[in-house]
């Protein structure tokens, strides 16, 4: 076994808890951590493969809990289809927005996804509240309707979030190794000698944008469905700034660690929010201190003391 | 002999200019490279070569002017247009993907060649012809024994050499090399001057290079920049008894 392997068996326990302990919790928690790793997945495409940190993801991600929500409720479309109407929807805002974002890089290309994303929560609670609802948002979003199965049933929800979080991985996992990934993460390492060896730089940062797009719109879809709500809060920036911290809590660039990293968010966010009102800035605290200790969080913490304990192991 | 070769030139450059603000890096600088030639392109610190090479290569903008590559415009084109239209460059600051390994760096340089839209659908290890093309280079430049180690632990000899590697996967007719000997050692050069004969046969070289004793063996015609200027140009025997860089360059009385 290697340290990738070990890697994998931990999401795989974390995931599998529902199976052991179906009580209610467990089942809520784990539904909600796999809606965030298919989230922290198609992020960390962006951010840990491509090496663009964007502010702006919350754009997309509510853009699609949005989507599903009013084409389900108010245009009477079936789950499935609308789930799929949220990925293309949060996949066209994230190829508008890379029109404007990737013409700089670093901190400026940060600022301006954040400001782009800011604009549309902004909208969201005024100049489309006829179709937002405004600030109090849709209540009573629905889960699928499948093959006579109950979903509003969280152990049955389970099942389907889980068969699309596990696609979520895979076409992740292929995106990775294939020569689109190969290509990012060249861009990642030297720009410069990237497009000097022929790649389009522009051209596949709007790629990865678009496909991390449709991953946070699908994600978003998802989450509305899960708690039958979709509000602003979705598109506001922190939870731009959550899915940053999960991901480099896991470990960027790696393909379980976002997933270990909203595993423990989440984990964190339940308790301490049941301990103290001020849960959000211990959690902050938590974060910045596990940064500092192992940069390259749990993934990399991890596979240092796998190929510690085995001697040889190391790659 | 190919259309190209037969062309009369296969780069060409009219009336460039760069500026900086106020600053003119190069300017009125306008010449034809023809197929098939060395050009050494000689000048003190601070002449304009590199900017020149930027110029040619898309990573400069030009105040004015104009280059043809093929006699094709590519003066408004990025720099991996101009890859692909066949113009390849190494640089003087060594870039390479020095955390991957030699090997993956050359493979990437050999899919950037072999794919305009990089599939997303298959492992990149399934796709044999480009892994074909990155063992083909890898033994071309010597490196053959280091494919599986990281390139950032190549010594700076080794990690030149892996950069004219990658600049080659693009088959380029045109190759820009910025100072592919500076730093390093004496026996290291003349492998990589070996190099630099062998990548020149058939294709066009422009070589900015400070070891005068190289630059006026191997090329066929040497470029004297001075102040952002084409100062003389030539073969080596003629500028080397041009008054004009004898003085400038050279630092001899007239």
């Amino acid at each position: 076994m290697n340290a990738q392997r070990l890697l994998a068996l931990l999401v795989a326990i974390i995931i599998s808890v529902p199976l052991l302990f179906p009580d209610g919790q467990s089942v809520s928690l784990v539904n909600a951590i796999l809606i965030w790793s298919i989230f922290a997945i198609g992020f960390d495409l962006v951010f840990g493969v491509a090496g663009m940190l964007s502010f702006g993801h919350a754009a997309f991600f509510g853009v699609g809990a949005y989507t599903l929500s009013l084409l389900t409720m108010r245009m009477g479309w079936d789950f499935i289809p609308s789930l799929g109407a949220a990925g293309v929807v949060g996949g066209a805002v994230a190829l508008l927005f890379s029109y404007f974002a990737i013409r700089v890089s670093g901190l400026f290309f940060a600022l301006l996804t954040l400001a782009l994303s800011q604009l549309i929560y902004i909208m969201a609670g005024t100049k489309l509240r006829m179709l937002t609802g405004g600030v109090d948002g849709i209540a009573g979003v629905p889960r699928p309707d499948l093959f006579g199965i109950d979903f509003y049933d969280d152990g049955n929800y389970y099942f389907f979030l889980l068969a699309l979080f596990i696609l979520a991985l895979l076409i992740s996992g292929l995106i990775r190794i294939s020569p689109l990934g190969q290509a990012l993460k060249a861009i990642k390492s030297n720009e410069v000698r990237a497009e000097q060896i022929g790649f389009n730089v522009q051209r596949l940062q709007r790629s990865v944008f678009t496909i991390s797009g449709i991953y946070a719109g699908i994600s978003g879809g998802l989450l509305a469905s899960l708690i039958f709500y979709v509000g602003p809060q979705m598109l506001h920036w922190s939870t731009s700034g959550d899915i940053v911290i999960m991901v480099l809590l896991g470990g960027m660039g790696t393909l379980f660690g976002p997933i270990l990293g909203v595993a423990i968010f989440e984990i964190m966010r339940e308790w301490l929010s049941t301990q103290t009102s001020h849960w959000y800035g211990i959690l902050g605290l938590v974060f910045i201190i596990c940064t500092i200790g192992m940069p390259k969080g749990i993934a990399g913490l991890v596979t240092q003391l796998w190929d510690r304990i085995t001697p040889g192991g190391k790659s | 002999m190919s259309g190209a070769e037969q062309a009369k030139h296969v780069l060409r450059c009219e009336d460039i200019e760069v500026s900086y603000g106020a600053f003119k890096a190069v300017t009125n600088v306008s010449y034809e490279f023809k197929p098939g030639l060395l050009y050494g392109l000689i000048g003190p610190n601070g002449a304009g070569k590199t900017t020149l090479m930027n110029a040619l290569s898309g990573r400069a903008q030009l105040s004015n002017g104009r280059v043809f590559l093929n006699e094709q415009e590519i003066t408004k084109q990025p720099p991996h247009a101009r890859t692909w239209a066949g113009l390849g460059r190494s640089f003087q600051i060594t870039q390479i993907f020095s955390e991957m390994t030699v090997f993956e760096n050359l493979r990437l340089a050999a899919q950037a060649h072999h794919f305009r839209l990089q599939p997303f659908w298959r492992p990149v290890g399934k796709f044999r012809e480009i892994a074909n093309d990155a063992e083909r280079v890898l033994q071309e430049i010597g490196l053959e024994s280091f494919g599986h180690i990281s390139a950032g632990s190549l010594s700076h000899g080794d990690q030149r050499a892996l950069e004219i590697g990658l600049a080659l996967l693009s088959e380029p007719q045109v190759l820009l090399l910025d100072e592919p000997l500076a730093g390093v050692g004496h026996d290291v050069a003349e492998k990589a001057v070996e190099l630099i004969r062998r990548v020149s046969q058939g294709r066009t070289v422009l070589l900015i290079e400070h070891n005068m004793d190289v630059v006026m063996e191997i090329s066929d015609e040497i470029i004297v920049m001075l102040a952002g200027e084409i100062l003389a140009s030539g073969e080596a025997e003629t500028i080397k008894s041009d008054p004009r860089v004898r003085t400038a360059y050279l630092g001899e009385e007239e």
